[in-house]
């Protein structure tokens, strides 16, 4: 083989190679949704749905999630579902962040004008705030110290204060996402999507969503900051211990058919072992002014925390787990125990598992761990209105909304705190006044500064008098995010938790401990559904003209252009191919105008040739050799199909960046196409061609009339 | 298989009454257009937007009309969205002070709640866009700036690669193709035979337009360049009219294939392509015409008029049509 032609064979095979290997797992993801969608859909308890889908997830999730990534994603207008998109209220956020008994008539009167030109206008709310407040408030002497007061002895001039508002509105938009994207949780299943779009800006995609008023109430409902105090306490235990034997029961009942089998009550057995290394590490005390809220988190390396490891040979005879392997311990143990095997459970003091099979428990502080994996199980659990019965009623179960930072799973699992919590608050969140992260000085390790109004510093200097040396958990929107245990009593507003993993986990906590400052003014400002049908609809209808209308410009080319016609043919298959595995590997989604993009595209490229082979047909009829014919119809039909198709580009580009959402998916599809055009309509064609002629032949049909035939 | 070969119509030898057609079609056009009434959609002024679809033949546009007026929905319009059993409703009430998606809940609740059963797949929600006012000035704004700098693009990259009278002579094509199809657009529209608001979708096909139209353009501009080293003794106007000639096999078979690709979108592509694709059509047939009997027209109007070239006696190069080589012609 000569060294052109092995080039020009990879040229042809290499893109195909690289199409398949790009394209296959857009094809696997979709068959394992269906799958894993046929699956859910027979069963309609959700706890059963919940331990389905973990099965599922076992034995398919890791290669689903896999294939997902590297698949071309498909938009919501082809799929269905809810997008939409939330931005800060500017204009409420000042309201905010204004002290509320200092908002006179002059502050209302700016507030009034400045709504409306914020509406009018398409300029930004606190620039027209600070100009109508030069306007009306300055002359009437009025300045902006009057109206805020930001906690923040730093804050020294108008500038500050603006800036302030600045960071306020950004740190809206996080807590917003925290609160949100906890909330979606709910609609996992169907792969809600939640991004921050610059910096004011949340857009939340959530496919194949049928209940879009439940959606939005989810959305728009205030996110609440409360104080509770902590009760991992026996009584819990208990209680957790009484949902165990309930749901044996309940399974026994079932597996007998209802026939009263009774069994013998399983026997204390020894304590069950957990290889777990316990390094609670107390945040020192620092600082001389104020006083801390150390958080004690515990380091705990969990080697193999949710396997719980059979007891050891020379355990006694009324051991139930003896003379069992490790796994079937384990399924054993999972079967005495339906509830509490879904978690850890081990004593806060030294970190050991504590035994359910016990008639008692005692006294102390436990604390509460569960793998991600199983959460769904537990919350399905949690919420069927019988064992929600059997938790004391004044008790609030709440997972954290962060997984532990300090645990490292083997299996490489998140674990989850969760907490049993007082269910009347003792402190709303209002009372704090500004919270921000910081390091501390002599350790150097990140701090969550939290300053609170006089009311709250006298109730929180009582609450943390009470509870010294227990935990208070940061609850937002019924989430913990935060249980510090209370190194002293606490008085003056300000207080400092330690424990924060780094500066981000901080910055985390710290936004959320504003929302009690903050209500987190964030409103949807669009909202799109497609409901499932126009989904299907439009997909079936779209792909189908859009099949029809590729066939029928194939067709009109093999009949006019011939041999060379189908060889432009074969270049659109390729066209096509490689749009879509370029797509699949930036991650772009294909949506409607990302289909009408593609056609275009396949216009173009076959108007490109066109052009080749007019001027092909155009040097034959001249008297050239076929040879020199395609080397001069390639040539000079280059500098036209340049030019056009960059103009068309620059049309993309522009398209792109001014555009939003459907649009830029259409623009997507048309740079990447035109840049695929010029690949497969100039060079592969080309090389098919020259493949054909080299190996011999000495004609090549482009169509022309046989009396300028070569 | 061959339709055109060695023509030789003398395209130029009309141009002057083409271009009074198309001044006319352009002025009369916009003027039908604006008295017309441009529909803007939602994307643009803001509010909501919900499409239902009813068990066959359960509703009529009259009877949803009275059930939103008897639930107090005041401010909306409403039409027929594709088969007969689908409607659009456009809720304008209220979408500034109440907070956004209140009201798409209202209407579709409504709608629901008069319905004998009432169960939710004999009502079944289509789609919903709620837009609010802010978002809606900024994607106009947008789409405005997208489209005169796409223009402007254009014109510096034509103007660059051959001459500055033919980018000028590409803008007033596009020009003219973005007017014509914005007009028939709007028409269509208000006559009630397509459903095409002017809104996001309509910019994209809009800006298409723009591509096809330059597309065309550049192509014959191409030919005129390569004739110009060609044929030196050539006078303007039938160097530029062999040039149109040169590629009016090419001109004619991309028209056929893209158009037949637009034209079944049209006819089969469904509610939400549809009106894209007839945007498309429409300034593509436009392009088409344009290319020959406005750019290239203009240009050798340009010359004759501004540069005082003798377009049908000898070129004086020098002066004149000074053509840099195309440097990628290989």
């Amino acid at each position: 083989m000569k060294q052109g032609q092995l080039g020009k064979y990879l040229l042809l095979i290499l893109p195909l190679v690289i199409a398949v290997w790009t394209l296959y797992p857009t094809y696997f993801a979709r068959s394992l949704k269906s799958d894993r969608n046929a699956m859910l859909e027979t069963v309609s308890d959700s706890v059963e749905r919940a331990q389905k889908l973990q099965t599922w997830n076992e034995t398919n999730g890791e290669d689903y999630q896999d294939y997902k990534q590297k698949a071309i994603k498909f938009g919501l207008d082809l799929e269905g579902g809810m997008y939409v998109t939330m931005a800060v209220d500017l204009v409420k956020l000042i309201e905010e962040t204004a002290q509320n008994d200092a908002k006179d008539e002059v502050f209302l009167e700016v507030m009034e004008k400045t709504k409306a030109e914020a509406l009018a206008t398409q300029d930004d709310a606190i620039d027209i705030f600070v100009k109508n407040f030069r306007e009306i408030a300055v002359p009437q002497k009025r300045d902006f110290f009057d109206y805020f007061d930001l906690g923040d002895l730093e804050l020294t001039n108008e500038e500050d204060i603006v800036d302030k508002l600045r960071e306020n509105s950004v740190d809206a938009v996080d807590q917003a996402m925290q609160v949100l994207s906890q909330r979606i949780n709910k609609y996992k299943v169907s792969e809600p999507n939640i991004s921050k779009q610059g910096n004011d800006r949340i857009v939340l995609e959530i496919p194949g969503v049928t209940n879009e008023s439940e959606v939005r109430d989810l959305l728009q409902t205030t996110a609440r900051l409360n104080f509770h105090l902590v009760r991992n306490n026996s009584e819990i235990v208990s209680a957790f211990a009484e949902v165990d034997d309930y749901l044996k029961a309940e399974r026994e009942r079932k597996e007998n058919g209802g026939s009263a089998a009774i069994e013998e009550p399983p026997v204390a057995a020894d304590t069950v072992a957990v290889n777990a290394d316990e390094e609670p590490v107390v945040a020192g005390e620092v600082g001389e002014s104020t006083d801390t809220t150390a958080r004690t988190d515990d380091s705990l390396q969990l080697a193999e925390t949710d396997t719980v490891t059979a007891a050891e040979e020379d355990t006694t005879n009324e051991d139930p787990y003896a003379g069992l392997s490790t796994e079937e311990a384990e399924a054993k143990f999972q079967k005495e125990h339906p509830f509490t095997s879904l978690f850890a459970t081990t004593l806060a003091s030294n970190g050991q598992q504590i035994n359910y099979d016990a008639p008692s428990f005692p006294d102390v502080e436990y604390i509460f761990r569960i793998p991600e994996d199983k959460i769904d199980e537990f919350e399905a659990l949690m919420a069927r209105p019988d064992i929600r019965g059997m938790i004391p009623s004044k008790f609030l179960i709440s997972i954290e909304a962060n997984p532990n930072q300090y645990i490292t799973d083997p299996s490489g699992r998140e674990w989850f705190d969760f907490w049993s919590l007082e269910a009347e608050a003792s402190l709303t969140g209002d009372v704090i006044v500004d919270a921000g992260p910081n390091f501390d000085p002599t350790t150097n390790s990140p701090i969550v500064q939290m300053t609170m109004n006089s009311e709250g510093s006298d109730r929180w200097a009582a609450i943390t008098g009470a509870n010294v040396k227990k935990r208070i958990a940061i609850v937002l929107d019924n989430r913990v995010y935060s249980a510090p245990v209370v190194q002293q009593r606490i008085t003056g507003g300000q207080s400092q938790i330690t424990g924060s993993k780094d500066i981000k986990e901080a910055r985390i906590l710290a936004i959320v401990l504003k929302a009690g400052a903050l209500k987190a003014p964030v409103e949807i400002i669009e909202e799109r559904i497609v409901g499932p049908s126009l989904g299907e609809d439009s997909i079936k209808n779209g792909v189908q003209a859009s099949v029809a209308a590729f066939l029928l410009v194939l067709l009109f080319m093999a009949i006019y252009y011939a041999a060379s016609g189908m060889v432009a043919d074969l270049a659109v298959f390729f066209n096509v191919g490689l749009i879509l595995t370029l797509l699949a590997a930036f991650g772009g989604t294909l949506t409607l105008p990302g289909i009408a993009g593609l056609i275009l595209t396949i216009g173009m490229a076959v108007d490109a040739n066109i052009l080749i082979f007019e001027r092909v047909r155009e040097e034959l009829s001249l008297g050239r050799s076929l040879r020199s014919a395609i080397d001069e119809g390639y040539g000079k039909a280059l500098s036209a199909i340049l030019d056009s198709n960059i103009t068309t580009f620059i049309t993309g580009v522009i398209l792109f960046y001014f555009g939003s959402g459907p649009i830029q998916g259409f623009a997507v599809t048309l740079m990447i196409g035109i840049i695929m055009t010029l690949f497969t309509a100039i060079m592969v064609t080309r090389a098919i061609i020259e493949l054909y002629l080299s190996r011999g032949a000495t004609g090549f049909n482009f169509g022309q009339p046989k009396h300028a035939a070569a | 298989m061959e339709f055109f070969r060695n023509t030789k119509i003398d395209f130029l030898s009309k141009r002057k009454t083409f271009f009074f057609v198309s001044f006319v079609m352009v002025v009369g056009g916009m003027i039908a257009a604006l008295l017309a009434g441009i529909d803007y959609g939602i994307d643009f002024t803001g509010g909501t937007e919900i499409a239902v679809k009813y068990k066959e033949g359960s509703a009529d546009t009259e009877s949803i009309r009275k059930t939103l007026q008897d639930a107090g929905i005041s401010r909306f319009e409403l039409k027929s969205y594709g088969a007969p059993n689908e409607f659009l409703i456009r809720a304008q009430d209220d979408v500034a002070t109440a907070g956004t998606a209140a009201v798409s809940d209202n209407v579709l609740k409504s709608l629901r709640a008069a319905y004998p059963g009432a169960d939710k797949s004999d009502v079944e929600l289509l789609k919903v866009d709620t837009i609010g006012p802010k978002v809606g000035k900024e994607l106009a704004t947008n789409a405005v700036i997208a489209i005169i700098l796409s223009i402007i693009a254009i014109l510096i990259y034509v103007a660059f690669r051959f001459e500055f009278v033919y980018g000028l002579g590409a803008v007033v094509a596009l020009l003219h193709d973005v007017v014509v199809a914005f007009a028939i657009t709007v028409l269509f529209n208000k006559a009630g035979l397509i459903n095409l608001e002017v809104n996001q979708a309509l910019i994209a096909a809009f800006l298409t337009v723009l591509g096809f139209s330059i597309n065309n353009t550049v192509i014959i501009f191409d030919r005129i360049r390569e004739n110009l080293e060609n044929y030196k003794n050539m006078s303007f106007v039938p160097l530029v009219n062999k040039s149109i000639n040169d590629t009016l096999a090419r001109t004619v078979n991309t028209f056929l294939t893209t158009a037949l690709a637009l034209m079944t979108i049209v006819l089969f592509g469904g509610e939400v392509l549809q009106g894209f694709a007839f945007t498309m059509l429409i300034g593509f047939i436009a392009g088409t015409y344009s290319s020959i009997y406005i750019s290239s027209s203009f240009v050798v109007w340009f010359m004759e008029n501004v540069r005082k070239v003798d377009v049908y006696g000898k070129l004086d190069r020098p002066k004149g049509a000074k053509v840099k080589v195309a440097s990628s012609s290989v």
